[in-house]
């Protein structure tokens, strides 16, 4: 299994960086991760208005909520999700926010 | 440069049997030619736990056997999955083709210009439709019919088998499409895809490697939870209520999507990804269906609510468990059809594979719903406006539903009805050439893989898509490729981003049913919107 480390602790993720022990998430974990999900600097309000919607949502339902949605409930538009987190929702956003990894035909 | 290779090159140890190198692929139209980067390379830590020896891409990530005794073990285990290949107990679905397949094939190679992946590829030799089959072939010879080796040499069928041959036919098996563009040629009627998914069985019924988005993430989840995509119901509800409210907002209908409706005409699968990745396809079919009257019901069953059935791809077990829960779903619903949304390899799976496990009350009438979507458009019952549609359009033909099941004149007639501007590709109809995400591969999401859908299998779907709209290039011209499949769509959002389509030429992708649903003329907006590339 491969491992990440980030601010000095050992994390076990997937082939493709996904957090694969989703206890072990942490708000240090997203902000360390970030640069890594080609985010510059500090993580800001915005991407941590996504991420708790996205974690809040995965507690409740066990899945990554529709991007649609996303978009709806935080009034952003697509354009500006990819602003925020470069390499898209399913991926740098879900990673940073420790949810596992999209499955299915999404 | 493309080095040819050959069958000793499988057994070889190390290495790669074949270089992928950018030069060598199919030109793209321009401005596209300047845009191809080699694959991203495995790591050498990667390389350790997962065999990249093939060419370089991996799609399962197999760890190979170190020592010697599991090295035997591993082949063993393969040759006896071989065996049961043959047996007519354990493989009685597939005996026959699988037989006729292997014997008449004369090496004519007329096979190998009609895949797209090898043309696409510059034409390396381990992408012939010929090169899995012929490997099989070899082992039967050698090692399962044990024919002398006198008989071998004449025959050239010898192969001197290890476990890095059988790794590299495993991650080869997943470098085929399953399209049957090759079979439809075939003048002898042999049907190299068929011999690509029955070697993919063996890897997994027998040996239980596959690759993990397709059984374990994919089958053994939808099993379990209800849906690949990890939905439950109560995520489903939460959709659906949140689909109503788009519908609401779009078109001003109140709309309620029927679940658990006992007695109702269809129960209509859709894909579940279709619920997370597209919505709008959902929303449309509700909005037709409304319109037009019909009686229909979704399931809250778990499987019930995800038409996938990945093992058509891979596994005959896992095929059948997942049929029989959907037909499960219909008889507990009562319902008197099911009817299959845009989604290709649900197609095969319950309209034609699944003929052969459900028998009795389970044998309820299964369709697609093409056909139903051009009764309803010709029946007059829905008002449509053409002219809201007046932009290029083409349509591919998703393999499962066209070359396979020959549903070719619905979707066109439909088309040419409400879509002005509506022009084909070519070629096109049960010629048209697979997305190049067909049979999983537009859900293998790990490692190069997607490097090499886009670059490799996809390339000719992209060419193809592009000279359909060569007389409009400009981004300006917003332009719609119809794409009644969830897996293609998915395919398509790969290519179009990777090669920044939207951007470059205004192409967009969707289904069938948003395109009529944007033609209804009693609708305040167009359907459409053309921002979620
Ligand atoms: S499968 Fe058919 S077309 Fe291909 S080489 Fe064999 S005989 Fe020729
Ligand atoms: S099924 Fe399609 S991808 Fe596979 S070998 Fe035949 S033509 Fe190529």
């Amino acid at each position: 299994m491969p491992q990440i480390e980030l601010a000095g602790k050992t994390y076990e993720v997937d082939e493709d960086g996904f957090l694969q022990e989703l206890d072990k998430w942490s708000e240090e974990f997203a902000e360390a991760y970030a640069h890594v999900e080609e985010i510059d600097g500090k993580l800001t309000e915005e991407h941590w208005m996504v991420i708790n919607y996205l974690r809040n949502y995965y507690q409740q339902f066990g899945i990554a909520p529709m991007i649609r949605k996303i978009c709806k409930d935080l009034k952003i538009d697509m354009k500006k999700l990819y602003e925020l987190f470069p390499t898209g929702p399913a991926k740098g956003a879900c990673k940073l926010a420790g949810l596992s990894k999209p499955t299915g035909c999404v | 440069m493309i080095r040819k290779t050959g069958i000793q090159d499988f057994t070889k140890p190390g290495g790669q049997v074949a270089e992928l190198e950018p030069a060598d692929w199919m030109k793209l139209p321009a401005p596209y030619d300047q845009m191809d980067k080699p694959l991203k390379k495995l790591t050498e830590d990667q390389r350790k736990r997962m065999d990249a020896t093939l060419d370089g891409v991996v799609a399962i990530g197999i760890l190979p056997p170190s020592m010697p005794e599991e090295e035997k073990a591993f082949v063993d285990r393969f040759l006896a999955g071989v065996e049961k290949l043959f047996d007519a107990k354990d493989n009685w679905t597939f005996l026959q083709p699988l037989y006729h397949s292997l014997e008449y094939c004369v090496k004519c190679q007329i096979c190998s210009d009609a895949c797209p992946a090898y043309v696409a590829s510059g034409r390396q030799d381990i992408y012939r439709p010929t090169m899995r089959p012929e490997l099989l072939r070899r082992i039967i010879s050698t090692y399962v019919k044990k024919e002398h080796p006198l008989l071998r040499k004449f025959k050239a069928s010898n192969i001197e088998l290890n476990a890095q041959a059988l790794i590299r036919l495993a991650e080869l098996a997943y470098r085929c499409t399953l399209c049957r563009r090759c079979a439809q040629v075939c003048l002898l009627g042999c049907d190299n895809a068929l011999i690509s998914r029955e070697i993919r069985k063996i890897f997994s019924q027998q040996m239980g490697i596959a690759p993990k988005e397709v059984h374990e993430k994919g089958s053994v989840q939808q099993i379990k939870v209800g849906s690949s995509t990890g939905m439950t119901p109560p995520a489903l509800a939460d959709i659906l209520e949140f689909t109503e409210e788009e519908i609401a907002e779009k078109t001003g209908k109140k709309i309620k999507i029927p679940v658990d409706k006992k007695g109702s005409d269809i129960l209509l699968l859709h894909n579940a990804g279709e619920f997370l990745a597209w919505p709008e396809n959902l929303e449309a079919f509700a909005i037709l269906f409304d319109a037009a009257g019909i009686d229909w019901t979704l399931s809250s069953e778990l499987v019930g609510y995800d038409a996938v059935n990945y093992g058509v791809w891979y596994d005959d077990v896992q095929f059948a468990r997942v049929a029989l829960r959907h037909a499960q779903a219909a008889k507990n619903l009562g319902v008197k059809r099911i009817s299959l949304g845009e989604c290709g390899h649900a197609h095969k799976a319950m309209i034609v594979v699944a003929d052969r496990v459900l028998t009795g009350e389970l044998n309820i009438p299964r369709e697609s719903a093409l056909p139903l979507m051009e009764k309803i458009v010709m029946s007059g019952r829905i008002k449509l406006d053409p002219g809201r549609n007046n932009f290029p359009v083409t349509l591919h033909d998703p393999c499962n539903m066209v070359r396979l099941m020959g549903i070719v004149e619905p979707q066109r007639r439909i088309l040419r009805k409400i879509a002005p501007q509506f022009r084909e590709m070519t070629p096109h109809g049960v010629e048209n050439y697979c997305c190049g995400g067909g049979s999983g591969f537009a859900i293998i999401q790990s490692n190069n893989f997607p490097d090499w859908r886009s670059s490799v299998s996809g390339r000719m779907k992209l060419k193809q898509t592009l000279d359909a709209f060569a007389d409009a290039p400009s981004a300006d011209v917003k332009k719609y490729v119809c794409a009644p499949c969830s897996n293609c769509k998915g395919q398509y959002r790969e290519l179009f981003n990777t090669y920044g389509v939207w951007e470059k030429s205004g192409i967009f992708y969707g289904g069938l049913v948003e395109l009529i649903v944007n033609a209804m003329a009693d609708l305040k907006q167009p359907f459409i919107q053309w921002e979620w590339h």
